[in-house]
């Protein structure tokens, strides 16, 4: 293999596929990043079996071949290479990577690239179009509310059901549930569910670039994998197996109290709140009331042993019933950071059953958050 | 409602048993605490001893002299009366931040939500003062105020001799009435000299008299207070112990009669321990954010460890998973333990995330739920956890302190 290619542009998918790079496999070529002449590009591939990306960038090809490279060491090379081409040049029989920049010169030994285990190759007619800027949004908007809990491990998924013209990820921890539907520009034949790692998508949400471009998204039977191809990139990701929770049939459905509040007021008192609540348990008491005559308010407190007090009053349009209710307010901020949509409806009915957030005027996103229960 | 648990304890002659433990040769002799006899000083207290030869506080001291001419006359050290009586509140507030003090030797504590027996804790709190400070206490148990301040007066006038009386007298709730109805008309609070003299014209010789008598005669005869000494004549008393601090720390330890090198004996130990830390934490609303262990070596060396949790938690689970960590930490496999406690501190008013579904989190919950009802109908031992019981063995065997 000889290639020249450019510093930045090899920096940049680097840095795409090194988050799949797995640091603490017992397989040492796991450890490492292919680097492979493909169709006139150079391809780099990471895997740690269960998240694979590959990205294509462009290069002069002088000889065709392949290798694998530790990653760190390869990435924090190029990292400190000038703005330059940086040829790379690969010793067959010793499988060493001559990397040449300027005036600086580094032999890597690297693992043959037979070792690396093969990345499928996606069937793009069985996939559905998605956009780009689209799925970001809903990704952002619904793998957060995953678990991060490796003993239940179909939680830490994010639950994509794919039906007629519509799609709807969901994604829930036990304490709240996330879920965003958005229509699709081709109908699929037939329905589709599958539960993807929030971290795949997460990986997804940062690699893919904004835009109005579109991409694939493929299921192909019987593989346990999801492939998503993009413009020069390609994620796998094993999927979950396992049953998702019926979270449709927990997503309450008629509420005694809705409180509408500007997202950007009650984001602020939210963050204010948390200064003080992230000290103790998180909670901070909501204290919803329609009042007499004029506009009603939520008033949100927090109390911390160590460190005090704090109340912040928004005013809010109230219907129903007066209602005084705590929550967690990391998932009352984390999902106002991402709402969307200038005003956000609070649903409730009492202080022990879930509430429902969502952006006024959008049915298609809505949160569900399960109070805090006080002594 | 369930019964309260109201302890009064008041210690024995204080400032004549602090005035021993600055000078020891004092000892058994009749002594009194108090101004000088050349002057108008009067005795602020006088030692068992003395109290033989008609010795009383507040008796002029020169009048004592001549009762008993051997009476050593010490004059008062109240600073220091003030640093034993803070010792003394801080072995309360181990038991119980519900502590109402009255005065320097006084006060009143309730200790309801405690699981073991009212009298029990009695004796806990009497050896855990003699033996950690050395000083002699009475204590009055019963479901009020009222009656702990008599029963324990009473327990004390029953004794005689020339040592302190360390007297518990014990009212079970319902026989409030019955005991106070044979004590003089003086003992019930609010009956002074003119009171007294009036009730006994009226015919009357005891409490029971009073409790007896029609509440509109007496509401007429003295007013409110009338009434007032009507409902106290029948041992009625509702008042709350008005303690005026938040409570900073739930501990509890426990002394092995015989040291024990048993590690397994004392994991279990520590799991009842803990199991009843819970036990108050979810009784008082509160979460602990650090779990401490205490452990007395042989050689009364006493070592103490402590970690912060990651989320504060009333659960016994994550207690004792806490404490049994620190302990591995800090026991030298083999080595005797003479003490061994757990504690918490850091307490914050308890919250926690309610979950879509039942998880094991809220499984531990409820069963704790159920447990703590079992405990509250039937008492302390009536469940346990399976870990921390003491199977063929005698519990007797180790004297718990909280």
């Amino acid at each position: 293999m000889k290639v020249s290619v450019s510093q930045q542009q090899l920096a940049h998918g680097l840095g795409i596929v090194s988050r799949a790079v797995s640091s603490h496999s017992t397989l040492p070529v796991l450890a490492n990043i292919l680097v492979a002449t493909d169709e006139g590009r150079l391809r780099l591939s990471a895997t740690n079996l269960e998240l694979g990306i590959s990205c294509w960038i462009g290069a002069q090809i002088e000889e065709e071949g392949a290798v694998t490279v530790p990653a760190r060491i390869f990435n924090d090379l190029i990292g400190t290479m000038p703005s330059d081409m940086v040829n790379l040049a690969l010793d067959e029989r010793t499988q060493t990577l001559n990397v040449v920049c300027g005036t600086s010169n580094t032999d890597i030994k690297g693992i043959d690239a037979q070792e690396f285990p093969p990345m499928p190759v996606p069937n793009l007619e069985n996939g559905i179009e998605l956009n780009v800027a689209d799925f970001k949004e809903m990704i952002q908007q619904v793998a957060f509310a995953a678990s991060a809990d490796d003993a239940r491990p179909v939680l830490q998924g994010v639950s994509m059901t794919v039906e007629g013209s519509e799609i709807t990820l969901a994604a829930t921890d036990g304490f709240r549930i996330s879920t965003r539907r958005a229509k699709l520009s081709n109908p699929v034949d037939k329905p589709m569910s599958a539960i993807i790692p929030a971290r795949a998508l997460n990986e997804l949400a940062r690699v893919a670039a904004d835009g109005k471009q579109t991409f694939n998204m493929v299921v192909p039977d019987g593989r346990g994998q999801v492939l998503f191809h993009l413009k020069d990139v390609e994620l796998v990701s094993q999927l979950i197996d396992g049953n998702f929770p019926d979270y449709r049939a927990i997503m309450p459905q008629s509420f005694k109290t809705t409180t509408i509040v500007s997202t950007a007021s009650f984001l602020k008192a939210c963050k204010q709140a948390e200064i003080i609540a992230r000290e103790g348990n998180n909670v901070v008491r909501l204290s919803i009331s329609a009042g007499q005559e004029g506009p009603g308010a939520v008033e949100i407190s927090a109390q911390s042993e160590e460190t005090g007090s704090s109340e912040v009053v928004v005013n809010a349009t109230v219907t129903g019933t007066d209602l005084i209710v705590a929550f967690n307010v990391r998932y009352l901020r984390e999902l106002l950071d991402v709402v969307k949509g200038a005003s956000v409806a609070l649903e409730t009915n009492a202080n022990n059953t879930p509430g429902m957030l969502r952006p006024v005027g959008n049915d298609d996103f809505k949160h569900v958050i399960m109070p805090m229960h006080l002594g | 409602m369930t019964a309260r648990k109201i302890l009064h304890l008041d210690l024995d002659a204080f400032f004549c048993a602090v005035e021993e433990l600055r000078d020891v040769s004092l000892r058994g002799k009749p002594f009194a605490v108090g101004g000088s006899p050349q002057g108008r000083g009067v005795v602020a207290s006088c030692s068992y001893a003395a109290r033989q030869y008609g010795v009383h506080s507040a008796m002029p001291m020169a009048q004592a002299l001549r009762a008993c001419p051997e009476l050593v006359v010490v004059r008062g050290h109240h600073s220091g009366y003030s640093a034993v009586s803070r010792q003394v509140r801080a072995v309360f507030e181990d038991l119980t931040p519900l502590v109402e003090p009255i005065s320097i030797d006084e006060a009143f504590l309730d200790v309801s939500d405690l699981p073991e027996p009212a009298e029990e804790i009695a004796r806990i709190l009497q050896r855990r003062i003699q033996d950690e400070l050395d000083l002699p206490s009475s204590l009055g148990v019963a479901s009020n105020k009222l009656v702990a301040k008599i029963a324990n007066n009473i327990g004390k006038a029953r004794h005689k001799g020339p040592t302190p009386p360390r007297a518990i007298l014990v009212v079970p709730p319902g026989q409030e009435a019955a005991f106070l109805a044979p004590l003089p008309l003086k003992e019930l609070w609010g009956v002074g000299p003119k009171t007294e003299e009036k009730l006994k014209r009226m015919g009357f010789r005891a409490i029971g008299d009073i409790a007896r008598a029609n509440e509109k005669m007496m509401t007429t005869q003295f007013g409110k207070h009338g009434r007032d000494l009507w409902r106290r004549a029948q041992g009625r008393d509702d008042r709350p112990v008005e303690y005026t601090h938040e409570v900073k720390s739930i501990s509890q330890e426990t002394t092995f009669s015989k040291d024990v090198a048993d590690g397994d004996r004392l994991r279990q130990t520590l799991a009842r321990l803990t199991e009843n830390v819970a036990y108050r934490l979810r009784q008082q609303g509160l979460c602990a954010g650090t779990v401490r262990i205490k452990l007395r070596w042989s050689d009364f060396s006493t070592p103490t460890r402590q970690l912060t949790l990651p989320r504060p938690t009333d659960a016994d689970g994550v207690i004792i998973q806490a404490a049994c960590t620190l302990f591995d930490a800090l026991w030298e496999e083999g080595r005797p333990v003479r003490l061994l406690g757990v504690g918490t501190s850091n307490l914050t008013p308890c919250s926690h995330q309610l979950s879509l579904w039942e998880t094991p989190d809220e499984k531990e919950r409820r069963l704790l739920a159920a447990m703590d009802e079992l405990r509250q109908r039937y008492g302390e031992k009536v469940v346990r956890r399976g870990r921390s019981l003491d199977v063929g063995r005698n519990r007797d065997d180790t004297n718990t302190s909280k």
